[in-house]
C-alpha cells in the first residue's frame, strides 16, 4: 500500500501548519486526524494516551517477536508483524508499518513484498530477525519524536 | 517465467516511496508501464491506462548540480536505459518517477467507457422511458477490467500521453454516451483532448457511483502529482464532521470519485438508495445503481448521480425516476430526496440535524490501539457503540441484537472477520431477518420460511418439531435462533470490513463473505464517518422506530428540556408499545382461536371454507399513521410476531 503522504495538500486544506513535522517516518495526514480528535490541543489527552499505549504495545510486541524468533515460530512472527502493522498504520507510523509488513511476509515464508515463496526457513528467519531489528530502530526513532512532541523528556 | 530473464527495477510516484517492479530483460518502457500499473493496481490501475503514464529517469548528479531528468519514450528498452544511466545498478534513490496526467478524471477513464460500450453494446440499450439510469451491470465489469489491463485493444499503443491523439476516438465515446445518457456530451474541441475537459466531468462523475467499496483507499495513492493528489487528502485532514463536504467541493475536484465521496455529500438520505450491486469497480456506466434495487443489502452509492449532478452541473436536475421494480422503501427514500428539494444538504440536516443517526455500532478489532481510535471516533460521532476483540465475541454480541452497523476487522485471532461475517449472515438467513415481505404478512409464512431455510442450512436437523405451534416460545429452540421478536433485528446488519490489505482479491473475498462495504486501514476518518453516516441513515430509516426513540432522547438532551416531561413521554410511548404488543398478541390468540373454531367447523362438515388467516395481521395497529410505509412494514412485522 502506498503511503498517502501529501503534505502540501493537507496544509492548504486547513492551515494546520501548527502540526509538527515528523519527517517521513510519520504520515502526517494519518497522524493529524488522530490529533484532531483531541478535545484540548494543549493537553492532547486522547492522542497522547493512544500513542503511549502504542509504545507499550510495541514494546511488548517486540518482546514477543524476540521470543518467537528464538522459537523459530515463523507463523507467530508473521501474525505479530500483522498485529503491529495494524496499529502503526493507524497512527501513521509509516516506517514501522512497512517493516511490520515485511515481517508479516517473511514470517509467511515469502519475500519481502509477499509475492514470492521463500522455501528456505532459515533464510526466512534471518529475514525476520533483520526486519525486527529494523522495526525496533524505526520505532525508537519515532518514539523519540513523539515523546518530544508530547513534551515528555523521560524516555 | 524464466527466472533468469527477470529483473526488478525501482519505481516511485513523485514524493512517495519507491517500490520494485518486476520486468523482463527485454521489456520496453511500454511494457514496464503495464507492470507498474499492476503494481499500483489500485491507485493508478483503476484510473489510468499504461499509455497515460510517463516515466522519468533522473540522472545521478553531483552535489549541488542540477539533476538532469528525461522522459522515457515508450519504445526504449528499459534495462538498457537503466544500465546506461546507472552503471553500478539502480538503487532506490534512482527509482524511476511515475507521472500520470494531472487532473485526470479519476476512475473510469473515458476510454474504458468506450471499451465497455463496445463489448457490450447490446446491454446498453437506452431505456425506453429515457431515464438516465443504465441497465444493470453486465457491461461494467469487463469495462473495469479492461481498464486496468489495457491489453485488450490496440489503443494502448496508439494512445500516448497526449490527449490530442485521442481525438479520433471521440466519436465513439460520444455516441456511446448518447446511448447511455440520452444526452450529447459537449463536443470536445478538436485538439483539446477530453482529459482536461471540465464539461465532461459530470459524466464521469456519475460513473463513479460504483464502488464505495473499492474506492476506499483511493487516498492511498502516494501520488504526488498535484492534480491527482488533491484526491486523497482533502477531507481527511480536517475531519471536522460537518465540513468535509465543503472541502471536497473545493479541493477535490474530481478525483474524489474513487472515494465514497461520490455519494456522501448528498446527505444521509441518499445513502439509503441502494446501489450498484457488484461492489466492484464499476466502470463507466455504473449508473446502474438505481437498478440494483433488488439487492438492498448492497447499497451505497446510488445517490451519486444526484449529487454528482449537483456538484457538477447545478443547472440540470436529474430526475430520480423511481424504478418500477423499486421496493417500497426505495420509493420512499427517493421521494424524500426529490421532495425535499434539491440541495441535498438541507435535507440531510433537517432530517438528521446534520449528524449521524443514532445507530448502534459494533466495532470488531483485535488491536487495542485501533479499537480505541475507532471508539474515539464513535464517541465523536455520538453514536452508540460496543466493541468485540475477535470474531467470536462479535457474533455473540451481535446475537444480542440491536446493531445497525458492524465495523469488522478482517484479520483477527480466534475467529477472523470473514468467518464472523459469514456466521452472522448465516444466522440472519436462518432467522429470516430482512425478509420484509414475509414479516409484514401473516406470521405463518415467516415461520414457514424459517423452517425451510433452517432445513436448508442445517440439514433439517433443528427445531422441526417445535416450529409447528404458534409463534410462541420458540426462541432458543436451537442455537441458531435469535430473539427476533424484540424488533432488534429489523434488517440485516451492515458490515463494513476493515482491511489492511489493498489487494483487490481480499476485497472481493470480504464482499463474498457478506460484507457490504469496506475501508482500507489505516482508516481515513472522513471516510469512516461518511460510511457510518450513509449506512447509518439507511439503517435508521429501516429501524425508524428505534431511531425516533433515540432521536427524542438526543433532542431532549440537546434542548435541555424538562427531563421529566420527556421521560414521561417516553414512558408513555413505551407503555403504548407494550399495549400494542399485547394487543397484537391478543389478536393473534384470537386468530388462533378462530382458526381452531374454523377447523372444528370444518371437521363438522360445515364447510366454512377458508382457513386462511392471512388478513388477521392487518389489525395490528401498532403503526402510527404518520409513519412512512417502510417503517410500517417493519412495525407490523415486529408487532405481529411479538
Amino acid at each position: 500500500m502506498p503511503g498517502p503522504t501529501q503534505t502540501q495538500d493537507v496544509r492548504s486544506e486547513d492551515g494546520s501548519a501548527g502540526f509538527p513535522e515528523f519527517g517521513d517516518s510519520i504520515d502526517q495526514t494519518t497522524f493529524e486526524q488522530i490529533l484532531e480528535m483531541d478535545d484540548d490541543e494543549e493537553e492532547r489527552e486522547f492522542s497522547k494516551s493512544i500513542v503511549y499505549d502504542f509504545f507499550t504495545q510495541a514494546e511488548s510486541t517486540f518482546q514477543k517477536m524476540d521470543a518467537n524468533l528464538e522459537k523459530k515460530d515463523l507463523a507467530q512472527l508473521s501474525s505479530l508483524g500483522h498485529f503491529l502493522k495494524g496499529s502503526s498504520a493507524t497512527l501513521g507510523l509509516t516506517k514501522v508499518k512497512d517493516s511490520c509488513e515485511k515481517l508479516q511476509h517473511f514470517g509467511a515464508r515469502k519475500d519481502e513484498t509477499g509475492t514470492k515463496e521463500e522455501p528456505d526457513d532459515e533464510k526466512s528467519l534471518r529475514n525476520c530477525k533483520v526486519t525486527i531489528e529494523q522495526a525496533k530502530t524505526e520505532f525508537k526513532e519515532v518514539e523519540q519524536a513523539l515523546r518530544r512532541f508530547y513534551r515528555d523528556d523521560s524516555s | 517465467m524464466a527466472h533468469m530473464l527477470n529483473r526488478k527495477i525501482w519505481v516511485r510516484r513523485p514524493g512517495a516511496s519507491a517500490t520494485l517492479v518486476q520486468i523482463r530483460e527485454d521489456d520496453l518502457v511500454d511494457d514496464v508501464r503495464e507492470m507498474i500499473l499492476k503494481k499500483y493496481a489500485n491507485s493508478l490501475g483503476r484510473t489510468f491506462d499504461a499509455p497515460d503514464m510517463t516515466l522519468r529517469i533522473v540522472q545521478r548528479a553531483e552535489q549541488g548540480q542540477p539533476r538532469h531528468e528525461r522522459q522515457l519514450g515508450p519504445e526504449e528498452e528499459m534495462c538498457r536505459t537503466i544500465d546506461s544511466y546507472y552503471p553500478g545498478g539502480q538503487t532506490v534513490e534512482d527509482a524511476l518517477v511515475i507521472d500520470v496526467p494531472q487532473r485526470r478524471t479519476p476512475r473510469p477513464s473515458p476510454r474504458a467507457y468506450q471499451q465497455a460500450g463496445y463489448q457490450a453494446l447490446d446491454d446498453y440499450r437506452p431505456l425506453e422511458n429515457g431515464t438516465d439510469y443504465f441497465p444493470p451491470m453486465p457491461a461494467v465489469v469487463p469495462g473495469s477490467i479492461a481498464q486496468t489491463s489495457n491489453s485488450n485493444d490496440g489503443r494502448a499503443g496508439v494512445q500516448q500521453h497526449h490527449p490530442s491523439t485521442a481525438a479520433p476516438l471521440e466519436p465513439h465515446q460520444r455516441s456511446i454516451s448518447v446511448l447511455n445518457t440520452g444526452q450529447l456530451p459537449p463536443l470536445p474541441s478538436p485538439g483539446g483532448g477530453r482529459r482536461g475537459h471540465r464539461d465532461h466531468r459530470p459524466k464521469y462523475q456519475r460513473q463513479h457511483t460504483s464502488s464505495p467499496t473499492i474506492v476506499t483507499h483511493a487516498s492511498a495513492p502516494p501520488g504526488h502529482n498535484p492534480g491527482v493528489v488533491a484526491i486523497g487528502v482533502p477531507g481527511s485532514a480536517n475531519s471536522s464532521s460537518m465540513h468535509p463536504l465543503v472541502h471536497r467541493q473545493t479541493t477535490r475536484p474530481r478525483n474524489d470519485s474513487l472515494a465514497s465521496d461520490g455519494h456522501h455529500p448528498t446527505n444521509g438520505l441518499s445513502a439509503a438508495v441502494p446501489a450498484a450491486q457488484p461492489p466492484t469497480p464499476p466502470a463507466p456506466d455504473t449508473l446502474t445503481a438505481h437498478q440494483a434495487v433488488s439487492n438492498p443489502p448492497t447499497p451505497s452509492s446510488g445517490s451519486t448521480p444526484v449529487n454528482a449532478q449537483h456538484r457538477a452541473r447545478p443547472r440540470k436536475n436529474r430526475k430520480t425516476t423511481p424504478e418500477k421494480s423499486a421496493s417500497g422503501s426505495r420509493h420512499r427514500r427517493e421521494d424524500n430526496q426529490t421532495a425535499n428539494g434539491v440541495p441535498p444538504m438541507p435535507t440531510a440536516s433537517s432530517m438528521l440535524d446534520g449528524s449521524v443517526p443514532p445507530i448502534n455500532v459494533l466495532i470488531v478489532e483485535d488491536n487495542i490501539i485501533n479499537l480505541r481510535i475507532l471508539e474515539g471516533l464513535m464517541k465523536r460521532l455520538k453514536v452508540r457503540w460496543q466493541t468485540a476483540m475477535n470474531g467470536q465475541i462479535a457474533v455473540d454480541k451481535w446475537r444480542g441484537g440491536g446493531y445497525h452497523l458492524v465495523l469488522m476487522d478482517i484479520q483477527m485471532p480466534v475467529m477472523n472477520g470473514l468467518q464472523a461475517t459469514k456466521e452472522i449472515r448465516r444466522l440472519e438467513r436462518v432467522n429470516g431477518i430482512g425478509v420484509f415481505s414475509a414479516d409484514s404478512a401473516t406470521p405463518s409464512p415467516v415461520e414457514e420460511r424459517k423452517r425451510n431455510s433452517e432445513a436448508d442450512t442445517n440439514g433439517g436437523s433443528t427445531s422441526e418439531p417445535t416450529v409447528n405451534g404458534d409463534a410462541k416460545g420458540k426462541d432458543k429452540v436451537s442455537d441458531d435462533k435469535l430473539a427476533i421478536n424484540d424488533g432488534l433485528f429489523k434488517s440485516p446488519v451492515i458490515i463494513v470490513a476493515l482491511t489492511a490489505s489493498s489487494l483487490q482479491s481480499d476485497r472481493h473475498e470480504a464482499l463474498a463473505a457478506g460484507c457490504n462495504d469496506f475501508l482500507t486501514k489505516p482508516v481515513n476518518f472522513v471516510w469512516l464517518e461518511r460510511k457510518v453516516k450513509e449506512w447509518g441513515c439507511m439503517q435508521a430509516l429501516i429501524d425508524f422506530d428505534g431511531w425516533r426513540r433515540w432521536k427524542d432522547y438526543a433532542a431532549k438532551a440537546e434542548a435541555g428540556k424538562s427531563e421529566e416531561q420527556k421521560m414521561k413521554e417516553e414512558e408513555q410511548e413505551r407503555k403504548e408499545k407494550v399495549k400494542m404488543e399485547k394487543l397484537a398478541k391478543l389478536q393473534e390468540k384470537q386468530r388462533a382461536k378462530q382458526q381452531k373454531e374454523e377447523e372444528e367447523k370444518r371437521k363438522k362438515g360445515m364447510s366454512l371454507g377458508s382457513s386462511d388467516v392471512g388478513t388477521a395481521a392487518t389489525g395490528n395497529g401498532t403503526v402510527q399513521g404518520a409513519e412512512p410505509p417502510v417503517v410500517a412494514i417493519g412495525h407490523v412485522g415486529a408487532a405481529s410476531e411479538g
